[in-house]
């Protein structure tokens, strides 16, 4: 059973001019003990699509799904402060920015207090606040921190950045999440910390079998660390496999820009050349496209384009595209049928429920 | 925390060097001769003159005549009031206490009264309560506070009898001047109706006090509101709300304290505007403090009383704007650290 089952969520902006469709029908679904990579440009609507997993947007948003199920539950027929209880006690975040995700005027010791849920203790009442003190220590040595009497006491801004991310993981781990979905953990640090926050999240994973939502924009950096992956572009759904497939076999044609645009991919490269990039950039909010929002800067972007692509499904292999790269000669050869007779043999379609 | 303190507290010195300065100066901008402006003695001798001219150091340079008058200020010799040819140093002490008191209660029953005000308006943000709350503090704030205190003793006096009118105490209570504070003074007598002089001393206070009240209030309901519809909005609080805290808990442990801290920093500020409303009700109630004194004065063109007035009141606003420093910084740790470039 998936443990995170969302199908066709769509965010909306509610302003007094005109609503403005962030997110567009975006499909997610998880495994237990699985890591899936989040990935696209900023602004693609990751972050977003992460808040509104666990309920944290503000009334400004307005989110819409036509299937949220978490762990078999189904969500959406629950009232709002039910579907928070569940959320809260099974999914944790970590947010951008973990400097500004910190009260500033509460040390790190009380927030961090606070996070624990007082079922996890056993005792009297006045046993509770220094068992409570332990699991604060306790979860502090667990992310590396080793010197946890001062940074108890300390304040968010006598921390640096990397070790305020490492509270914040402390934080989102105190309620024993069963999904972690972590933000741009590793934003604004160096290469060492970074490798250390994911090896971190990697034995998490490993250890207590919990699943991890990477959200990134870096796709290089985390394929290391993800079993699959799925790409967003500019709040439309793009591609979703596993990281094998995502990374040496893509079929949308901005998947195959992204990983054409990391060095890494690239080192056939001859010196000094150019890397392959797309034109133009991500379009802003209030002036997208129509139908496929890739389609003024995709390289085999058609008239079909100005209609929104359904969803392909290649043996677990999804992609949203009219026009495909389909490895296979067969399957090339269908594309070329299809091109001519305006799509009719499209491989296992999803049905859009 | 130390050198904090040490920073106020030489602000305080210097912000009390230029006040001392500026009312200095007031003696040569007034009409007459300056050393009358500043001793009040209008019908000195020729004698009396010569030893005034003498201990004010009048036929040095000015720098000499601003030192005397610096320390005859440290002496608590303020001067003699035209008017009356009272020592004014001693009418200040009896009458200032009375004004502290009035303010200070004036300025809790804004701040008890306004800022829970402003937060509830920011929690119910765009519904009916927030907008009747804004009405109403545009409201408040748009009444003039001369007429808005003849209409509380028209209803509350006349009509309806509740409070009393003028006065800080009925004159059947006889309590005797200790700090000069009254309630203070009232807890610390060994008289046989202590309570119900204490009982009928907040009856007289607590109309003025309202009237005085209303203007910060509206102001601080307006702080309040958009400081804590700020904070609500911060990804601190909704990382709060992601950890799993209840909305009440969220308020509670994270959003008011974050919410004060933008306020305080105002609160000492509006203090000088609250002192300025604090004259104008002392008129109306015939309430024994500074300001009702320093109105009288003005009338009267003593300008002596006005020189040693002026000084005493900005001081003790001062005092107030560094206390609620205080307050700021003990409730926001980023203040209190050492800091570069401030």
């Amino acid at each position: 059973m998936n443990l995170l089952d969302i199908r066709n969520l769509s965010i909306e902006l509610i302003s007094n001019e005109q609503n403005i469709l962030a997110v567009d029908k975006v499909s997610l679904s998880m495994k237990e003990g699985e890591v899936r990579g989040l990935v696209g440009e900023s602004g693609s609507g990751k972050s977003l699509l992460a808040q509104a997993i666990v309920a944290v947007l503000d009334d400004k948003w307005h989110v819409h799904a036509d299937r949220f199920h978490w762990r078999g539950i189904d969500l959406l027929r629950l009232s709002m402060p039910e579907r928070k209880a569940i959320l809260s006690r099974d999914i944790a975040m970590i947010f951008q920015e973990p400097m500004a995700c910190l009260d500033p005027t509460t040390t790190v010791g009380e927030q961090l207090a606070e996070a624990i849920d007082s079922s996890q203790l056993s005792g009297f009442f006045w046993q509770k606040q220094q068992q409570r003190r332990a699991a604060v220590i306790k979860l502090l040595h667990k992310v590396g921190i080793k010197n946890h009497s001062a940074c108890i006491k300390s304040y968010p801004h006598q921390l640096t950045e990397a070790l305020c991310q490492r509270v914040m993981i402390a934080i989102a781990l105190a309620r024993r999440p069963i999904l972690l979905i972590a933000d741009e953990p590793t934003a604004a640090m160096e290469n060492t910390n970074q490798g250390q926050i994911f090896r971190l999240l990697s034995s998490l994973n490993q250890l207590k079998n919990m699943a991890i939502l990477l959200i990134s924009h870096d796709l290089e950096n985390i394929t290391h660390w993800t079993n699959t992956i799925t790409v967003m572009y500019s709040g439309q759904f793009v591609e979703a496999g596993t990281t094998e497939q995502i990374f040496s076999k893509a079929m949308h044609p901005y998947t195959q820009a992204l990983v054409d645009s990391s060095p890494m991919a690239n080192q056939h490269l001859p010196a000094k050349s150019r890397l392959m990039t797309l034109p133009g950039s991500i379009p802003i909010l209030q002036h997208l496209p129509i139908g496929c929002r890739l389609g003024p800067r995709c390289p085999r972007a058609q008239q079909d384009c100005v209609k929104a692509p359904s969803v392909s499904n290649f043996h677990g292999h999804k992609v949203s595209c009219h026009f495909p790269l389909l490895p296979s000669p067969k399957a090339k050869k269908s594309k070329l049928q299809k091109t001519k007779s305006q799509k009719s043999h499209k491989p296992s379609r999803v049905p859009n429920d | 925390m130390l050198i904090f303190t040490l920073r106020r507290l030489s602000l305080f010195v210097f912000t009390m060097l230029l006040l001392t300065l500026l009312s200095f100066s007031l003696c040569f901008l007034f009409p007459g001769d300056a050393v009358i402006n500043i001793s009040g003695a209008i019908n000195a001798t020729p004698e009396q003159l010569i030893q005034l001219n003498e201990s004010y150091q009048t036929s040095r340079n000015i720098f000499f005549q601003y030192l005397a008058y610096l320390t005859h200020i440290m002496d608590g010799n303020l001067g003699l009031s035209m008017a009356s040819q009272s020592v004014i140093g001693h009418e200040i002490l009896n009458l200032l206490p009375a004004t502290i008191e009035l303010s200070i209660v004036a300025l809790l029953i804004a701040m008890f009264v306004g800022i829970p005000l402003g937060f509830v308006a920011a929690i119910k943000h765009n519904k009916p309560a927030d907008n009747i709350i804004l009405s109403v503090s545009m409201l408040g704030y748009s009444i003039p506070v001369f007429w808005l205190g003849l209409l509380a003793i028209l209803t509350f006096s006349i009509s309806l009898g509740w409070f009393p009118s003028a006065g800080q105490i009925s004159l059947l209570f006889e309590i005797e001047l200790i700090t000069g504070i009254q309630f203070i003074d009232i807890l610390l007598s060994d008289s046989p109706y202590k309570w119900q002089a204490f009982s009928d001393a907040t009856a007289h206070i607590i109309l003025p006090a309202c009237v005085i009240a209303v203007a910060p209030a509206t102001i601080f309901i307006r702080l309040a509101r958009t400081s804590m519809i700020e904070v609500l909005e911060t990804s601190y609080i909704r990382a709060a709300s992601a950890k799993g805290l209840t909305f009440q808990q969220i308020i509670f442990r994270h959003a008011i304290r974050n919410a004060l801290i933008k306020i305080i920093r105002h609160v000492g500020l509006q203090f000088a505007n609250l002192v300025t409303i604090a004259m104008v009700t002392e008129v109306i109630f015939s309430w024994p403090g500074i300001g009702r004194w320093l109105i009288v004065s003005i009338d009267q063109r003593d300008y002596t009383a006005i020189q040693s007035g002026l000084l005493v009141l900005s001081c003790f606003i001062f005092v107030v704007h560094i206390l609620t420093d205080f307050i700021y910084a003990a409730l926001n740790p980023l203040a209190r650290g050492v800091k570069y470039g401030s």
